[in-house]
């Protein structure tokens, strides 16, 4: 098993184009060390159609109580900011920003407990065994302990693709003695991924999953 | 006599909201029982709550409702399918998250 960086098609261009715009490193950075709630605000504001932070300060009374501690409204109001202005990039925009902000903020976490080792859009190729054509959103490269996440914004990301292509590697890595930790990172409610795996022919045995309410995981603790 | 932040009452009013978002989503023909599914999940979780309203939860579902019911994109509405209960619950005081 070896990683390999991936060809850079137009696609990829573009998308590093995304990657590495102030805005999704804002963003990820605030929400690497927002509660479960306060991420819950950002995928309201992201997916939101008011731009009005008054209204959004409304809607999630519990973040911006007067009796909560100044570090706490001061995190809420960094990540309240950071949704705003994505989401006023407008709708067509925003969607492709989404996916690069769980990507980034995938990565951040990741490198808390893997540091240098954590890599985005790799290849991994397998000895006798046709490459994917698609990368991996972020691995994690080290001998004995790697890993291969693929990253959500939404629980309606998840289709046979990604479960095959996840589970394929996981397989093809076991073949050759090695072990690769696979997982799915989605910026949404457990509940809802649950629901969507559910349906699902493909396999999703071995796959592990990281939710909104549980990212500090990807911290602490590879993939099962 | 009517109060606004009656917690039985707000439940009910995010869950009329809750039915206009499901209408909307269920226009994506390809995720009909996606949309079903989940709007089943978590239609439970609201009706499960309610015992006592946090302070500002009247406000906030207004204003929460507001939102979802402004959607006119159907796949716009399928992410708020998951989005808007969680918000309502956080609302009420409830822990969104709990036993999922």
């Amino acid at each position: 098993m070896r990683f390999q960086d991936a060809v850079p098609d137009a696609r990829a261009v573009t998308y590093a184009r995304i990657q590495a715009d102030p805005l999704v490193t804002a963003a990820a950075e605030a929400l690497a060390d927002a509660t479960p709630a306060e991420r819950l605000l950002a995928r309201a504001v992201m997916n939101g159609e008011t731009l009005d932070a008054g209204g959004w300060r409304t809607a999630f009374p519990t973040l911006f109580a007067s009796g909560r501690e100044p570090h706490e409204l001061a995190r809420a109001e960094r990540v309240l900011a950071a949704s705003l202005a994505v989401a006023e990039r407008g709708a067509g925009v925003r969607d492709q920003f989404r996916g690069a902000i769980v990507e980034a903020l995938t990565v951040i976490l990741l490198a808390r407990r893997a540091g240098p080792a954590v890599q985005r859009e790799r290849r991994i190729l397998f000895d006798g065994v046709r490459s994917e054509v698609h990368p991996y959103d972020v691995t994690v490269e080290r001998p004995g302990a790697a890993e291969a996440h693929d990253c959500k914004w939404g629980a309606r990301g998840i289709n046979a693709d990604v479960l095959h292509q996840l589970d394929d590697a996981r397989a093809h890595a076991a073949d050759e003695g090695e072990r690769l930790s696979v997982g799915l990172v989605v910026f949404d409610a457990a509940r809802s991924c649950q629901v969507r795996l559910a349906a699902q022919t493909a396999p999703t045995a071995g796959i592990g999953l990281v939710t909104l309410e549980t990212l500090e995981r990807l911290a602490r603790e590879p993939a099962p | 006599m009517h109060d606004p932040s009656d917690p039985i009452e707000l439940v009910t009013r995010a869950l009329a909201a809750y039915d206009e978002l499901v209408a909307l989503a269920e226009e994506v023909e390809d995720e009909w029982s996606y949309v079903q599914d989940l709007a089943g999940a978590w239609r439970a979780e609201l009706e499960r709550a309610g015992a006592e309203a946090a302070p500002g939860a009247a406000a906030a579902i207004d204003r929460l409702a507001d939102e979802v019911t402004g959607i006119t994109d159907p796949h716009r509405a399928i992410d708020w399918l998951s989005t808007y209960p969680q918000a309502v619950l956080l609302a009420l005081g409830v822990d969104p998250w709990a036993a999922a």
